[in-house]
């Protein structure tokens, strides 16, 4: 059976990368999950993600560079931003930088989920 | 304190209404911290249940948040009272250094005995004898249990390691050795390991460790076992290492080098290995601790391990058993060939195939120790290990031990020359990404098989359960199948018993954060519970599948799930940040101080942050309640009394939002704000709930009531007060010798909500006081409450629930408070607290639920208690559900009402057209004609019969139409019977008035 989409995890915290792409492979994505966010930058150029999934406060790049990189090689990738550090600037920031969504750590699985459900339904 | 008045004092001392104002503003500060801190607990709870992704990031916050709260409540508490409670402070830092020691996985083993049985190690907590052990710990009176059995033996626990450490002064040259920040380097490792291990064989175990050991072996040596196996049993994160063999264990050991051999197995806690592994993880190197346990050396015929699903080919679905003659050394050690056996996972477990190895070497116990190799008879090197009886009880055993630690499993076994089956070791067995991307897809599972419900409830603890369902209620403890799965109506904690063995459970009621749900989370038990009705979704004896993880019920065994969790490679339980969530929710939430008459209620007894909270708020009510200069000084402002229809004298302290503003020393009901005051004096006045005499008395009870009670009945002793906000209520009633305490937050947020019941004393002796309180303790937990008793002091306790029930609860307790004030003249023998309960139960069900079966929402409040003439009058109901008309029809008739009711509208408009009624109650939603059009027509044909509609929303759109329309009332469905007997009371008056 096909995927439902493809779904790139960065998050330098590797129970935030496992307990998710484990959720998601569960409702049918195929996910690649980092903790290094360099890792993740050069799998970008390789490959273009349906959903990007990213943390923002990272060593190395950080999530909004990510965002800024996605919307510039790929702007059909839609990206979601969670984080641990939720303010109301990181979150109008990341906004008018063209994420999809925020969402504040912790969050229930199900909710990214359905999330990210919805963003692959969605027209491109 | 003068200092301290000076300083909170100094300038607000010229003005006293000021400093009343400024320790109220400091009151609902400490309010809202308290709130905080029980919110901040509760969400973290629901964190363990699975559904959270959360990091350390989380805990750091939590931590932090929690700290500052419960720092900022003490500090408002010295301030209303003073300073009178600095010592709170100490407890505070104290809290707060336990909290950072979990958070810095800094292991702390808890006290215990320094040596426990390994058939009681199951009562004490998981860091006192190690995964290992508790592993080896557990009921055998299962019903399905096979015949194994484990060796006899005893645990050295944690604690006693611990004390080892610090006697020798171990722990001081650890931190010594490691006292530089950056990583040691392997040389480094290697030296410091040599040190470390010589110190730890050097040293001398303590006298209170080593005699407990030795009396212990002596009892294993009379019980027939003289030789020992001694193995690690290490704590959180070293678990795993336990297994990997990292960790010594010696084995043959006699009583003579039991302390030897002891010391042995804890000095490779400072083996280079394992602390360049710790190190890799980033853990200090040397911090470490382990539990050890000593065990009967089990005189192997043959033993082994044995996989319950082949880690290298798990889609062939068969247990893998790999045997050797003599001691397990060879086939853990891999040492010689050995044979192999590859078995069904379903019973009877037969053979698919089977590989004899040549088995040359063995290894036996030896005298007069340790442990002895030599050569296999010719005649048995090729000759099976085991008989087939003996390879399907190994697979029992293993499946067995599966679907209780739900997960694959590797285990240890032998077999004595008996043909007694033991485990030795057992643990899950981790498979390495052993599946597909696509047999990790679980998304089809919903196309293939019906789905019961989805998103319902809240899930309680993860993980996926199948079974056959089973109805249960808490009254019940029915003896259950192997993989039931429970659907309880409440969660109540009779229930904790039957959950240990379930495949799952679901609960109608209840909270992620309840009793039923730390159980369930304990045992690992896929729970979700607050679903609502679920007797319409499934009956006793359906075949169904939880998904606790995505909370998904499904019809049938979905075989793709369970096959899904058995592979899994990670469990969410086994991370570092679920464990330390855990261990910081240990020293947050637990409650010890209880009771706050008892002598132990002091900052000095304060454990956890709850404690502190506890003991602050407790302390800035008592501040406020108890007849002091503040009432005196505020009286009239803040302070009133409230004038009720019983004999009670109520002191309202109104901290804000609390009462309608009114320059008055007396205030009547109505003039109160506080929703949760009306509710429960709402309950403590309605009829018959209130005896100013007692009812029945057996000369006994009335002697000794009379003697012990110097006031006649209904004179309060000691002063009523009620605390109130708008939200927040704390009512301590005081009646002859009873003592109610009601804290409660009612509020538009079912999340902040809670309410708290203490009940205490009573007029008779003990034994009739127990009884009441046994009583009461049954009410609150059909209810839902988790209740504590403790001699004549009962508490009970329920949050998080809606505004709606928070009401109903309240009544409740109002009247349950009332009832029982004369309970206990009453309760003669235990026989008859059955009887009360359920009497009591069948007053407020009726009082609180309408004909719809849900709670209702509006309250009719009694100022008197006056017998009501009883009224006759003629009623006509029409309502399309037949219960409504059944239940109304009842409770009029017992009302002296005469009464005919329809569910067919157009039978009903026939009956009014041959007679009159005085009062007609209609649905407006009918079949036929609507409720709209019998109005209609009672209004044209009989304009002196009142008509009341009932609707299902009270909208404007609905008020304003059955205005227009001529309607008497309408009323909302759910209704209470009380509320529309009134109602058509009125109607009733006005009808016959202008007849």
């Amino acid at each position: 059976m096909s995927a439902k989409g493809s779904i790139l995890l960065v998050d330098d915290e590797s129970i935030v990368c496992e307990r998710l792409q484990a959720a998601l492979e569960k409702a049918g994505f195929e996910v690649e999950a980092y903790t290094e966010s360099q890792q993740a930058v050069d799998r970008l150029e390789q490959r273009v993600f349906d959903v990007v999934v990213t943390d923002v406060k990272m060593r190395g790049p950080d999530g909004l560079d990510i965002l800024h990189l996605v919307q510039h090689r790929s702007p059909s990738t839609k990206v979601v931003i969670i984080t641990g550090f939720a303010t109301v600037d990181t979150a109008k920031e990341a906004m008018k930088s063209g994420a999809v969504d925020f969402i504040a750590k912790p969050f229930k699985i199900s909710q990214l989920r359905d999330l990210v459900l919805k963003l692959v339904q969605a027209p491109k | 304190m003068s200092w301290w008045s000076d300083i909170v004092g100094r300038r607000k001392r010229a003005d006293p209404r000021e400093e009343i104002r400024g320790k109220l503003r400091l009151f609902r500060h400490l309010l809202e911290q308290n709130n905080q801190v029980l919110g901040l607990m509760a969400s973290a709870e629901e964190k363990l249940g699975g559904e959270y992704i959360f990091d350390r990031q989380y805990l750091i916050t939590l931590a932090a948040e929690l700290g500052r709260s419960v720092h900022d409540a003490v500090l408002d508490l010295n301030a209303i009272t003073d300073g009178r409670y600095l010592g709170l402070t100490d407890a505070v830092e104290r809290v707060r250094m336990a909290v950072q020691a979990v958070l810095e996985s800094r292991v702390v083993a808890p006290h215990s005995d320094p040596v426990i049985a390994l058939d009681q190690l199951e009562d004490h907590p998981l860091e006192v004898g190690g995964e290992k052990m508790r592993r080896l710990a557990f009921p055998h009176h299962a019903a399905d249990a096979p015949s194994f059995r484990v060796p006899p033996g005893f645990v050295i626990s944690a604690g006693a390691c611990q004390r080892l450490l610090r006697q020798s002064s171990i722990d001081q040259e650890v931190e010594t050795l490691f006292e530089a920040n950056e990583p040691a380097t392997p040389e480094q490792l290697e030296m410091r390991s040599k040190a470390l291990q010589r110190m730890v064989l050097r040293s001398r175990v303590p006298r209170s460790i080593a005699r407990p050991i030795r009396k212990g072996v002596g009892r294993l040596t009379a019980q027939g076992w003289p030789r020992l196996a001694i193995r690690s049993s290490a704590l959180g994160e070293d678990a795993e290492q336990s297994f990997a063999g990292q960790y010594e264990t010696v084995l043959g050991v006699t009583s003579d080098d039991v302390l030897q051999a002891y010391k042995q197995v804890v000095a490779s806690l400072y083996s280079p290995q394992v602390m360049r592994y710790r190190q890799e993880r980033g853990f200090h190197p040397a911090r470490g601790l382990m539990a050890v346990g000593c065990m009967g050396l089990v005189p192997a015929r043959a033993s082994g391990v044995a996989y319950s699903i082949d880690p290298s080919y798990p889609e062939h679905d068969t247990i893998l058993v790999s045997a050797a003659w003599g001691l397990g050394k060879t086939v853990v050690e891999g040492i010689d060939p050995t044979d192999r056996y590859h078995l069904s996972r379903a019973a009877p477990y037969h053979a698919t195939s089977q590989t004899i190895g040549h088995k040359q070497r063995l290894f036996t116990v030896a005298s007069p120790t340790g442990v002895h190799q030599t050569e296999v008879p010719l005649a048995e090197r090729d000759r099976p290990c085991l008989s087939q009886e003996e390879l399907g009880q190994i697979a029992a055993t293993l499946m067995f031990l599966e679907r209780r630690m739900r997960c694959a499993q590797d285990m240890e076994w032998a077999i004595d020359a008996g043909g007694q089956l033991y485990l030795l070791q057992s643990r899950p067995l981790r498979l390495s990404a052993s599946l597909s991307r696509a047999e990790r897809d679980m998304s089809a599972v919903a196309d293939r098989y019906p789905v019961l419900s989805r998103g319902r409830g809240a899930v309680a603890c993860r993980g996926i359960g199948a079974g056959t369902v089973c109805f249960v209620d808490d009254a019940t403890q029915p003896r259950l199948s192997r993989d039931a799965v429970l659907v309880a109506r409440t969660s109540g904690p009779r229930l904790s018993g039957a959950i240990a063995g379930a495949a799952a459970v679901l609960t109608e009621v209840g909270t992620p954060t309840g009793h039923l749900a730390t159980i369930a989370r304990e045992y690992r038990v896929p729970t979700i519970v607050d679903m609502g009705g679920l007797a319409d979704t499934m009956r006793d004896g359906d075949a169904v599948t939880v998904d606790a993880e995505e909370n998904v019920v499904y019809r049938g065994i979905v075989h793709e799930l369970l096959r899904y969790q058995l592979l899994r490679t990670t469990s969410f339980e086994d991370t570092v940040e679920y464990r330390l969530l855990r261990g910081l929710l240990k020293r947050v939430a637990p409650l010890s101080l209880n009771d706050p008459a008892s002598s132990r209620f002091t900052p000095a007894h304060c454990v956890t942050y709850h404690d502190i909270i506890r003991f602050a708020h407790e302390k800035a009510v008592s501040y406020f309640a108890d007849g002091s200069s503040f009432q005196r000084a505020a009286r009239g402002r803040h302070v009133r009394r409230l004038r009720l229809g019983i004999p009670l004298d109520l002191v309202l302290v109104d901290v804000g939002g609390g009462c309608a503003v009114v320059d008055d020393r007396n205030v009547t009901l109505e003039q109160v704000g506080s929703m949760a005051l009306r509710a429960v004096l709402c309950g403590l006045t309605a009829p018959g709930v209130w005896a100013t005499e007692p009812t029945d008395m057996d000369l006994n009870g009335f002697i000794s009531s009379a003697t012990r009670s110097q006031v006649r009945p209904g004179m309060q002793v000691e002063q009523n007060v009620a605390i109130v906000t708008d939200a927040y209520l704390n009512l301590s009633l005081h009646l002859g010798y009873h003592f109610n305490v009601v804290d409660c937050y009612l509020s538009e947020q079912r999340n902040d909500n809670y309410i708290y019941f203490r009940f205490a004393g009573g007029v008779t002796e003990m034994t009739r006081r127990s009884r009441r309180v046994a009583l009461l303790a049954q009410v609150l937990e059909a209810q839902d409450f988790a209740v504590e008793l403790a001699g004549d002091l009962i508490c009970g306790r329920i949050k998080k629930i809606a505004r709606e029930t928070m009401i109903v609860r309240l009544e409740m307790i109002g009247r349950l408070i009332g009832f029982s004030r004369q309970l206990d003249i009453l309760l003669r023998d235990d026989s008859l607290i059955e009887y009360h309960v359920r009497q009591f139960l069948a007053q407020i069900d009726d009082a609180t639920r309408g004909p719809g079966g849900a709670p209702a929402g509006r309250l009719e409040l009694r100022t008197t208690h006056r017998q009501e003439r009883e009224m006759s009058a003629e009623i006509l109901v029409l309502d399309d559900e037949q219960i409504v008309c059944d239940r109304l029809k009842e409770y009029l008739e017992q009302r002296e009402m005469e009464v005919e009711t329809f569910t067919d509208s157009r039978l009903a408009l026939e009956r009014l057209a041959e007679r009159g009624f005085d009062v007609v109650v209609t649905d407006l939603k009918m079949n036929g004609p609507t409720g709209l059009d019998v109005l209609r027509h009672v209004r044209q044909h009989n304009p002196d019969t009142r008509v009341i509609v009932i609707t299902g929303y009270a909208t404007i759109e609905t008020a304003k139409e059955a205005e227009i329309v001529g309607a008497f009332d309408f009323i909302c469905k759910p209704f209470q019977l009380q509320e529309m007997y009134t109602l058509i009371k009125k109607a009733a008056k006005k009808a016959r008035r202008s007849s």
